[in-house]
């Protein structure tokens, strides 16, 4: 994967109203690498406290890579997938 | 929720909860006659997921939020279906049910046989059933037993995504009354992690799964293991562990009304052992039931039984006494070596 790639940034999807939180979990992914998306399309969901916030595919593409497992923690603004636009 | 977007979407997962949900969605879209009423089931989206993300499509008019009232709610619920409607009732944890109990086995299961089928109750009385999570006497039990023991209810219990659609299709579907009990541990919540295996391909294009039919979600020739719900993943995982010493058969019930007595027979008469692990209590209920039925059925064909099952007892707050007394992975182990020596 290289410049070709389109990161999942978490940033994008962490909900204003959370200023104060900065790690969550992946509680599922909806995807492996390899699935081939549609923009938009949930590709995994997200724990933030008590908050589920599902995280959409921003370009249709290739799941060339899913970088934080299921049940890890991560901090905002952390990459969590790449795709490869289609 | 993300149900209407993932329906472009290919080879995507889906957890328990959200192929359930997107079911649902599916039949409030199509018919106009399904709604959903309960507690939490509106603003929350159901406390274990279960209705998600349905109020925003939906709106009040179709995803009601009702008080604290099983009695109320669940005899609105069987008034609206007998006047033709398909409602769908959340009791948000089976343990609930004696509160509303007088409409569910009264009048949900009766009135079509005691109208003379004058009148029909197409509902869906949905719960969450199972512990595993330490949340003590009064939010832990499955009552498989007690709901598929009183006639006139259909009793579905799913164990991966793939059967929560197909099955909950089915069950609004029915012109029958439908108790749907999905185990909280499989719903796939953060705060719930699920074992691996409910998360599966789910397609994309509604399709229903007839009740009645078992499935065998593993072939094998030693030893069958007879279970539904959250404890299909559990046979599956100790069959792995067996694997070498033991070819487990594990047969999914998926519905006990009506019950697939011939799939339990068949894979009985060809391994000739029996294991029954239900996370329901030991006595009077569905462990008892299949046994009963393979005797009466295969007799001579089994060499032994064994049943893994919850004690006669109120399920403990405590973790360590609760994972105690939960069938776990490693006493369906020892079932089974214990038969297969």
């Amino acid at each position: 994967m290289g410049d070709d790639t389109v990161a999942v940034e978490t940033e994008e999807v962490w909900p204003d109203d959370s200023e104060d939180i900065e790690e969550a979990i992946v509680a599922n992914w909806f995807v492996r690498e390899g699935s081939v998306v549609t923009a938009g399309d949930p590709i995994a969901e997200i724990q933030i406290e008590k908050v589920s916030i599902d995280v959409p595919a921003p370009v249709g593409g290739e799941i060339v890579a899913v970088l934080v497992e299921e049940q890890d923690e991560f901090r905002r603004g952390d990459v969590l997938a790449r795709i490869s636009p289609s | 929720m993300a149900e209407t977007e993932s329906e472009g979407a290919t080879d995507s997962e889906l957890t328990m909860s959200r192929a359930m949900v997107d079911a649902i969605a599916t039949e409030l879209r199509e018919n106009d006659d399904v709604f959903v009423m309960g507690e939490d089931v509106a603003d929350y989206g159901g406390i274990f997921d279960s209705t998600e993300g349905l109020l925003e499509e939906f709106g009040r008019e179709k995803i009601m939020d009702v008080p604290i009232s099983e009695t109320g709610f669940i005899g609105a619920a069987v008034g609206a279906a007998q006047a033709g409607m398909r409602p769908i009732a959340e009791l948000m944890f089976a343990d609930f049910f004696g509160v509303g109990m007088d409409q569910i086995y009264n009048q949900m299961a009766k009135n079509t046989y005691m109208s003379g089928a004058a009148v029909n109750v197409p509902m869906v009385l949905m719960t969450a059933v199972g512990g595993t999570y330490n949340d003590a006497a009064q939010h832990s039990q499955t009552l498989y037993g007690t709901f598929a023991h009183l006639p006139g209810m259909k009793v579905v219990v799913p164990s991966t995504a793939a059967d929560a659609k197909g099955l909950m299709h089915t069950a609004i579907r029915d012109d029958d009354p439908v108790v749907y009990m999905f185990h909280k541990r499989l719903m796939g919540i953060g705060w719930m992690p699920a074992p691996e295996g409910p998360k599966t391909p789910v397609p994309e294009d509604d399709y229903t799964i007839e009740f009645g039919e078992a499935d065998r979600k593993r072939e094998g020739e030693d030893v069958t293991v007879v279970t539904l719900g959250l404890h299909v993943h559990r046979a599956l995982e100790a069959a792995d562990e067996l694997a070498g010493e033991s070819d487990l058969e594990v047969i999914d019930l998926r519905t006990l009304v009506p019950l697939d007595t011939e799939a339990v027979l068949e894979s009985v008469r060809k391994t000739g052992r029996l294991v029954v692990v239900d996370e329901d209590y030991h006595s009077f209920g569905v462990s008892g039931e299949i046994v009963a039925r393979a005797t009466e059925g295969a007799l001579d064909d089994l060499s032994a039984v064994r049943r893994v099952t919850m004690p006669d007892a109120p399920i403990p707050y405590a973790r360590p006494l609760e994972q105690e007394v939960n069938p776990g992975t490693e006493d369906i182990v020892k079932a089974v070596r214990d038969i297969h020596d």
